[in-house]
C-alpha cells in the first residue's frame, strides 16, 4: 500500500513544501511595515502567562490545601498573617464576609474577589512580592487552594487541579456591574445656589500629612501678615497642643515611624485605632513612661527613647502626644 | 532625604534667628560658621541665599555679576536651580505597607502652565522601579491575531510616531479624602496627576501590522516590572486613541514613567497606561486580572462595585492659594487653578469665594487642549476677608463637576477611586488656607 515508488513520493514532498513555504510567505507578508521578527511558540509560552476565568491560559498541574498551608507559612505569612488576617498594612486575604455593604467595607480574596483566576494568576505572576514568578505551576495551585480554605471555599483535604478549577465559585462572582458614569448631575447653577446659613465646614484632620516643607512658608506668612493675633488663655492652650503635635510629628517621622510605621517588632501601627485602643486605655503617662524607660510587653519590645538616647523628654513626650492623637 | 532636609533646614532657620540679634558685624561670621557647619550637604547653598540676601540688593551689585560664571556643559545634563530643592515628588508614608508598592505626588502648587516636568511626574509603583535595559527589552503582541510579532526598541520606533500633550491621574487621586478632609496641603489632595507631551505609535497601527482576527475583542497590556502587571482593554479605545509611547516632553520616558516604553490611554485612569511594557495579548474577553477586580473597582453603598470605571471625569482645583501658597498680602491677586477631563475638553471653569452660594466664571489661559491640564484664572481684590474657595470645571460633553455632597449620595465612601467633586479651600483673614469639605 505504501510501496510508492520514489518519483512519486519526491513529488509528494515538493508539493509538502511549497504549501510549507507559501504558509511562511503568507505569515511574512500580513504586515504593511513588516518590522520585528515573528514570535514563536516556544517565545510567546515563556511570557504568556495570564490565566482568565474561564481557565484559558491555566497550566496543567494541581496542589493540595495541606501543601499549600506549608507553603503559605513559609512565603506569605510574614506579610499577609498567619490566618490571612494581613500584618500592618499588608493586604488582608480572608474574611470579611458581609461588610461590603457597610461602613467599614473589608475587601478580602473571600469577600470581594469574583473569580479564583484571578488568584491563581497573581500568585503566579507577582508572589512572593521579594520574589515574584518564583513558584512552580504546583507551588500555584497549592497556595490557591490554601487561600481558599482560609476563605471557607474549599474543605481541608481539597486538591485542587486543572480539572476542577473552574468548578471553584467565588462567593461575590455577581458583586461587579459595568461603568454607569455619569451618574450625577450637577445644574451648575450661578446666583443664590444655597442658603449660606446651611453650610457646615469641616477641617483636615491635623499632624497626618508630612508637612516639613509648608512649615517654613507658613511662617515667612505669619511674618508678613498684618491682621493682629491677640492670644488670649483659650489660645494659648491651643498653641501648646499645637506646638506639641508640630514636634511630635518630626520626632514620630525621624525615629518612632522606623517601627510604628509598619509594626516592627510588635509595636503598634501608627493610626491603628484597635491596636492602640488597649495602650490608651493605660493613660498618657504610662505610654510616655514607657517610651522613656523602655518596654517589654506580650505582643513586642519598646527600646528606651525609641532607641534614640539623644532625644529630650519633651520630645519623647510629644511623639507620644502625637501617635496617640493620631488614633482618635 | 527628607529626614535630612528637615534637620537641615531647621539648623539653618536657628542660626538665622541668632544672627538676627547679632550686631551686623558678627553676623557674617557667624553665618560662615553656619555654613562651614553644613557645608558638603547640598543645603550649604541655602545658607549661601542667606547670606547673599544683605548685600546682593541694591544699591549694592552682587557676587554673581562681579564674577565670571561656569562653563558650558559644566553640568551635560542640566538640573533645576538649587534654590529650587523644595520642588520635589513627595509620599505619604503611612499610606502603604512599602515603599516598593505606593505612589508619589507631584507638587502641583509649584507647576506653571500646563506641562509637567519629567522628573515631577507622579510616580506609582506596584513592585518597585525596575531597571530595564532597552537592547534587552522586547515587545510581544500575540493572542488573536495572524502575526504575532516581537519588537526590539529599534524596530518600534521606526513606526511612524505622533506626539500629544495629555494629563495622566491616578483614579486613586483624592481617594483619601472621601470620608472627610485628611491632607493638609495641595500636593497630597490632588498631587496624583501630571500633564505631559508623549510620544509614540498609534496602538492601532501596531494591530493593523499584526492583523487582528474577527473575534478580537479585548488587549491585555503588562509590564515588565515585577508585579507584570496588567491591565485588559476593550478593543474600541485600543483602535482609538491609546499610544505606545517611547518618550516624554520630548526625550525618552524617565525610568519612571516605563522607561523604556509604555502604553498611554487618553483620559483612562493611569493605572491602565501600562509602564515597562512588554506583552500585549488580543483576545475575546477581559481577563479579569488583579487590577481590575480586587483593586481599581469601585465600590458603592449597596456593596456592589463597579469595574471597568475607565474614564478620569472632569476635575479642577484652585493651585494659587493653596495651603502651599498662603495670600501673603492684601491687594490685587491672580487667583489661578487647573481643571481637566478625561471625556475631551474643559470648556468653562467658575469659581465660588462663597463656598458655593454665588459663582463667576474664570478665564481659561494658554492651551487648551482636550485630555489636558487647562489653567484658568480669575482677578480678584482681597482686603483679607475670610472665603471659602471652589472651583467647578465644566467639560464638551456638558458634565459639570459634582459637589462632594452629589458624589456621596450616589457613591458613599467607600469607592476609593473616582473623587472628582468641587474642592474647597478656607481662606482665613490672616491669609492662611486650609483644606475643609462643606456640608
Amino acid at each position: 500500500m505504501f510501496n510508492w515508488d520514489n518519483k512519486y513520493l519526491n513529488k509528494v514532498m515538493l508539493l509538502i513544501g511549497i504549501l510549507v513555504t507559501s504558509q511562511v510567505v503568507w505569515s511574512q507578508d500580513t504586515g504593511y511595515y513588516g518590522y520585528g521578527k515573528p514570535a514563536t511558540q516556544e517565545e510567546i509560552a515563556g511570557w504568556d502567562i495570564d490565566v482568565r476565568p474561564d481557565g484559558k491560559g491555566l497550566p496543567d498541574g494541581s496542589g493540595s490545601v495541606s501543601r499549600g498551608e506549608e507553603l503559605y507559612d513559609a512565603k506569605c505569612a510574614s506579610c499577609h498573617g498567619a490566618f490571612g488576617e494581613g500584618e500592618g498594612r499588608w493586604p488582608k486575604l480572608a474574611g470579611g464576609f458581609g461588610t461590603l455593604d457597610k461602613a467599614k467595607p473589608d475587601k478580602t480574596v473571600g469577600s470581594y474577589w469574583p473569580y479564583a483566576s484571578t488568584l491563581w494568576d497573581y500568585i503566579h505572576r507577582a508572589m512572593p512580592f521579594t520574589q515574584p514568578q518564583s513558584l512552580t505551576i504546583d507551588e500555584t495551585y497549592s497556595l490557591t487552594a490554601y487561600v481558599l480554605y482560609l476563605n471557607g471555599i474549599v474543605e481541608e483535604d481539597f486538591e485542587l487541579t486543572h480539572g476542577n478549577f473552574t468548578e471553584i465559585e467565588m462567593p461575590n462572582k455577581d458583586g461587579f456591574y459595568e461603568d454607569n458614569r455619569p451618574d450625577v448631575k450637577n445644574p451648575a447653577c450661578m446666583e443664590n445656589c444655597k442658603d449660606p446659613k446651611t453650610i457646615t465646614i469641616t477641617s483636615a484632620i491635623k499632624g497626618i500629612t508630612p508637612l516639613d516643607h509648608v512649615a517654613e512658608e507658613e511662617k515667612s506668612n505669619q511674618k508678613n501678615s498684618s491682621a493682629p493675633k491677640t492670644p488670649d488663655s483659650k489660645n494659648k492652650k491651643e498653641v501648646t497642643e499645637e506646638e506639641q503635635m508640630r514636634i511630635g510629628r518630626k520626632v514620630y517621622g525621624n525615629s518612632c515611624s522606623i517601627c510604628h510605621g509598619q509594626g516592627v517588632a510588635g509595636a503598634p501601627i501608627f493610626g491603628d485605632k484597635v491596636a492602640w485602643e488597649s495602650r490608651t486605655a493605660q493613660g498618657f503617662e504610662v505610654l510616655k513612661k514607657h517610651a522613656l524607660e523602655g518596654f517589654s510587653g506580650e505582643s513586642g519590645v519598646m527600646p528606651a527613647k525609641g532607641g534614640n538616647p539623644s532625644l529630650s523628654e519633651q520630645e519623647i513626650s510629644a511623639a507620644v502626644f502625637y501617635m496617640i492623637e493620631s488614633t482618635k | 532625604m527628607k529626614k535630612i532636609s528637615g534637620k537641615t533646614s531647621d539648623l539653618l532657620r536657628e542660626i538665622k534667628a541668632e544672627a538676627a540679634e547679632m550686631p551686623v558685624s558678627e553676623r557674617r561670621n557667624f553665618l560662615l560658621r553656619g555654613l562651614q557647619l553644613t557645608a558638603g550637604s547640598a543645603f550649604a547653598m541655602s545658607a549661601a541665599k542667606i547670606m547673599a540676601s544683605d548685600s546682593s540688593l541694591p544699591p549694592n551689585v552682587p557676587a554673581w555679576t562681579k564674577s565670571l560664571g561656569r562653563g558650558v556643559v559644566s553640568e551635560p545634563y542640566g538640573k533645576p536651580s538649587k534654590y529650587e530643592d523644595d520642588v520635589i515628588r513627595r509620599t505619604v508614608t503611612w499610606l502603604t505597607a512599602t515603599p516598593q508598592s505606593s505612589i508619589s505626588m507631584t507638587p502641583i502648587h509649584e507647576m506653571k502652565g500646563i506641562i509637567t516636568p519629567s522628573g515631577l511626574v507622579f510616580e506609582r509603583y506596584h513592585a518597585g522601579l525596575p531597571d530595564v535595559n532597552p537592547d534587552e527589552h522586547r515587545l510581544m503582541i500575540h493572542g488573536m491575531v495572524k502575526n504575532p510579532i516581537i519588537l526590539t526598541m529599534d524596530d518600534l520606533m521606526r513606526f511612524p510616531s505622533e506626539s500629544v500633550i495629555h494629563f495622566l491621574e491616578c483614579p486613586a487621586n483624592g481617594g483619601m479624602e472621601w470620608h472627610g478632609a485628611q491632607m493638609e496641603a495641595l500636593q497630597f489632595t490632588h498631587g496624583m496627576l501630571s500633564c505631559c507631551e508623549w510620544t509614540g505609535v498609534k496602538l492601532s497601527t501596531i494591530l493593523d501590522e499584526v492583523g487582528l482576527l474577527p473575534e478580537a475583542k479585548w488587549v491585555l497590556a503588562e509590564g515588565a516590572d515585577g508585579a507584570t502587571m496588567t491591565r485588559s482593554i476593550p478593543l474600541e479605545k485600543a483602535l482609538d486613541d491609546t499610544l505606545v509611547v517611547f518618550a516624554q516632553n520630548g526625550e525618552r520616558l524617565r525610568p519612571e514613567q516605563g522607561y523604556p516604553v509604555r502604553l498611554f490611554n487618553p483620559g483612562w485612569e493611569g493605572n491602565t497606561s501600562i509602564k515597562w511594557l512588554r506583552r500585549l495579548e488580543i483576545g475575546d474577553k477581559p481577563w479579569y486580572q488583579r487590577e481590575e477586580t480586587s483593586k481599581y473597582t469601585d465600590l458603592m453603598p449597596d456593596g456592589k462595585a463597579r469595574k471597568f470605571s475607565f474614564i478620569q471625569e472632569t476635575n479642577s482645583v484652585i493651585t494659587s492659594p493653596c495651603p502651599e501658597r498662603p495670600m501673603l498680602r492684601k491687594g490685587v491677586y491672580e487667583l489661578e487653578g487647573i481643571a481637566w477631563s478625561g471625556r475631551g475638553t474643559i470648556k468653562r471653569v467658575d469659581v465660588s469665594f462663597d463656598g458655593g452660594v454665588s459663582w463667576r466664571q474664570a478665564k481659561l489661559k494658554g492651551l487648551v487642549l482636550p485630555k489636558a491640564i487647562t489653567r484658568f484664572s480669575l482677578e480678584i481684590n482681597w482686603q483679607g476677608e475670610p472665603l471659602l474657595l471652589q472651583s467647578r470645571s465644566i467639560d464638551e460633553s456638558g458634565y459639570v463637576q459634582p459637589t462632594l455632597t452629589q458624589l456621596r449620595s450616589v457613591r458613599g465612601s467607600n469607592s476609593i477611586y473616582h473623587k472628582n467633586s468641587i474642592h474647597t479651600w478656607k481662606l482665613d483673614s490672616d491669609g492662611t488656607v486650609s483644606n475643609v469639605q462643606l456640608g
